[in-house]
């Protein structure tokens, strides 16, 4: 869509959006940049796992102390959003979310990918391409209407016209809303970072970008923390429904 | 920018792969051991407080242990105080009633002896003075 080619000395310095690196599998297309830094970032999420359970020891150190610290955040930020009764069966997804989210920003943002060369498109977050945004927010969807329908079976329906059925259409737009919102929050987010970031070091190749990186590093772990306790939200919304609650999203 | 296809399956289901590789390599085996660590820590707190109030509760035996033993010796001490002192005042008043005893049975003696003495001095006088008489009046009398 749009693309800056600069000049050779800086390959660092250079801006693709929409030039992807295409995969046929079959006859369908995918995105092999975002598959390839997508595995990076689950291979970095599985080693480090492995690293921290792979001797557990009643006095945490090292790599198990800080997977624990990780592991109590995510939990904390299933339990803040679902209650202390409902949160442990959520704590995967939720948690799995933010740590893939929050591991795939910031990849983005402090590794110089572009010092590998692609054939075509570029290495960057596998969350600044539309369709793992997309994936992600539908999931998310998926889930609290699994949650609903797990709890409640079709009473979930209910909720629809629980407070007055004059808001049904409003309730039915919300589900559209909700995986659309998070989608093109997390995609807009980190796609406008690293333009920003992009442009400004096209412009200005030294120390000048440094500050808005930061800025960048802050709103990718916003970002992922959002997205997380969304999802923790809305599937605590479809657990508990009825409008009991008045959460503003 | 927008262009979808089969990235977004996918990238799902790598996702959901990753969510269960991770709950069986990290969330479980982490969780086991945190509620673990929370079980022992509690366990130990609540057996770290019983030994506690144990100790509280013979600490207090002891001391009353010791506070009884205290009294009795002090009532002991007391009693033998008191027995000694009986004895003393009774040892005395005995000595003293012996000596008062002995005093006036000498003083019995005594008199006695005096009366005696007495009854033969009178006797003595008594021939005496009749000697006397007879030598002055003899003859007279005679």
């Amino acid at each position: 869509m749009l693309s800056f080619i600069a000049t050779p000395d800086f390959p660092l310095a250079s801006l693709e959006v929409g030039q992807h690196f295409y995969w046929e599998i079959g006859n369908l297309k995918v995105h092999g940049q975002v598959f390839l830094v997508s595995w990076f970032v689950i291979a970095l999420l599985v080693i480090a796992s492995i690293l921290a359970t792979r001797n557990i020891q009643r006095i945490p150190s090292g790599m198990q102390n800080f997977m624990e610290y990780a592991l109590d955040f995510v939990r904390d930020l299933a339990k803040n959003q679902l209650g202390e009764k409902e949160y442990r069966p959520w704590v995967p997804f939720i948690g799995t979310l933010f740590l893939f989210i929050f591991v795939s920003n910031w990849s983005g943002a402090l590794i110089p990918w572009k010092l590998i060369k692609l054939p075509e498109g570029e290495l960057a977050a596998p969350t600044n391409d539309i369709n793992t945004t997309v994936a992600l927010a539908l999931l998310v969807s998926l889930a609290y209407f699994y949650a609903g329908f797990s709890r409640k079976g079709l009473g979930y329906f209910a909720k629809y016209v629980q407070p007055t059925p004059i808001l049904l259409p409003i309730a039915i737009l919300e589900d559209f809303t909700k995986p659309l919102s998070l989608s093109f929050r997390l995609f807009g987010n980190i796609l406008a970072d690293e333009l920003v970031v992009g442009v400004l070091v096209l412009l200005v190749p030294l120390f000048v970008p440094l500050p808005v990186m930061l800025l960048g590093l802050f709103t990718s772990a916003i970002q992922a923390l959002v997205f997380a306790t969304l999802a923790g939200a809305y599937i605590h919304e479809a657990l508990e429904g009825h409008g009991d609650e008045n959460e503003e999203h | 920018m927008f262009d979808f296809d089969a990235t977004l399956p996918l990238m799902a289901v790598q996702f959901l792969l990753l969510m269960v590789i991770l709950n069986a390599i990290f969330y479980k085996p982490l969780t086991k051991a945190i509620e673990e660590r929370g079980d022992y820590i509690r366990r130990n707190q609540v057996e770290a407080q019983e030994r506690l109030s144990k100790a509280e509760t013979l600490a207090k035996q002891y001391e009353q242990d010791l506070a009884e033993t205290r009294r009795q010796s002090q009532a002991l001490i007391t009693a033998a105080q008191a027995d000694a002192q009986q004895i003393v005042a009774g040892k005395i008043a005995e000595a003293q009633e012996e000596a008062r005893h002995q005093k006036e049975q000498t003083q019995k003696e005594l008199d006695q002896q005096k009366q005696e003495a007495m009854r033969s001095l009178e006797q003595e006088v008594d021939s005496l003075s009749r000697q006397i008489l007879d030598k002055i009046l003899g003859a007279r009398v005679a």
